[in-house]
């Protein structure tokens, strides 16, 4: 098995989220690379599980899941309100709190 | 290896890097789906078939068609929008991303197997739902509880935060 290439992959993924969410400035695309970042956590869980042979791995990666669409739920609905008072998605655009 | 790994491989990370890099957001969605959908596959040859279709159903089916309908609703398919007020921070990206990467890879480069593959593969079962059924709601209960507390949680709040402020009662 190739348990390495997967992790490394997991790894390259893992990064290339990381460089969205630092390099994006819409709110939907960075949640968009948070989704990347958790999918390759998960990929790395299954690996380990894989490797171990164990479905506690297993488990864990479907709680990463429903956490996934929980904060997608939340983060999205945000996304809208704020949309509605400021005509804006983008980050720097609610740098203060004042409605 | 087979040649399995290296396209899904291949695919993945093309996929990612269109879904971080797209200058549109519509285009980004969709790469993100596309990697959703190959992951899925690669969890079924890692023996994981229950979470492989649960990323397909739940993350390419439920999550990117939120996303979607988010950004056709918004009509907000452009990534780059005004003035940047924090220009070292997309300067610094590719490095610390490239530093992340090369932490974990160094983490897992000498990874060595604990079990050799025949044994690990018969201890999941396939990981189907029956086989993992009974870890979720024996030793993960707890877990499993809290968590769909908060998925309900999470649904109530979202329909709470885009309900129009002020509206009358029905």
């Amino acid at each position: 098995m190739t348990y390495v290439y997967y992790l490394l992959l997991s790894a390259l993924l893992f990064a290339l989220g990381a460089y969205g969410a630092m390099r994006r400035r819409s709110v939907l695309l960075l949640l968009m690379s948070v989704e990347l970042m958790l999918n390759a956590a998960n990929l790395g869980l299954i690996t380990f599980a894989r490797a171990w042979g164990s479905l506690a791995a297993q488990g864990a990666a479907l709680l990463v899941v429903a956490l996934a669409a929980a904060e997608v739920a939340v983060g999205l609905a945000l996304v809208v309100a704020v949309f509605r008072v400021r005509e804006s998605t983008t980050v720097d655009d609610l740098s203060e709190l004042k409605g | 290896m087979n040649l399995f790994d290296l396209v899904a491989g291949v695919v993945l990370l093309l996929t990612g890097f269109l879904a971080v890099q797209s200058k549109n957001a519509v285009h980004a969605a969709l790469a993100l789906a596309a990697n959703f959908i190959v992951m899925g596959t690669v969890f079924m040859r890692l023996e994981a078939r229950f979470l492989g279709w649960i990323e397909i159903i739940v993350y390419a089916g439920a999550i990117m068609v939120l996303f979607i309908f988010v950004i056709m609703l918004l009509y907000d398919a452009k990534a780059d929008l005004g003035v940047d007020p924090l220009p070292w921070l997309r300067l610094w990206a590719p490095g610390v991303a490239a530093l992340l990467f090369l932490g974990l890879a160094w983490a897992f480069f000498g990874f060595k197997a604990p079990l050799d593959a025949a044994t690990a593969k018969a201890a999941l079962f396939g990981g189907t739902a029956q086989a993992l059924g009974p870890v979720l709601w024996r030793d993960w209960l707890y877990a499993v509880l809290l968590v769909a507390a908060l998925l309900l949680v999470a649904t109530v709040a979202a329909v709470a935060l885009v309900k129009p402020e002020g509206g009358e009662e029905r």
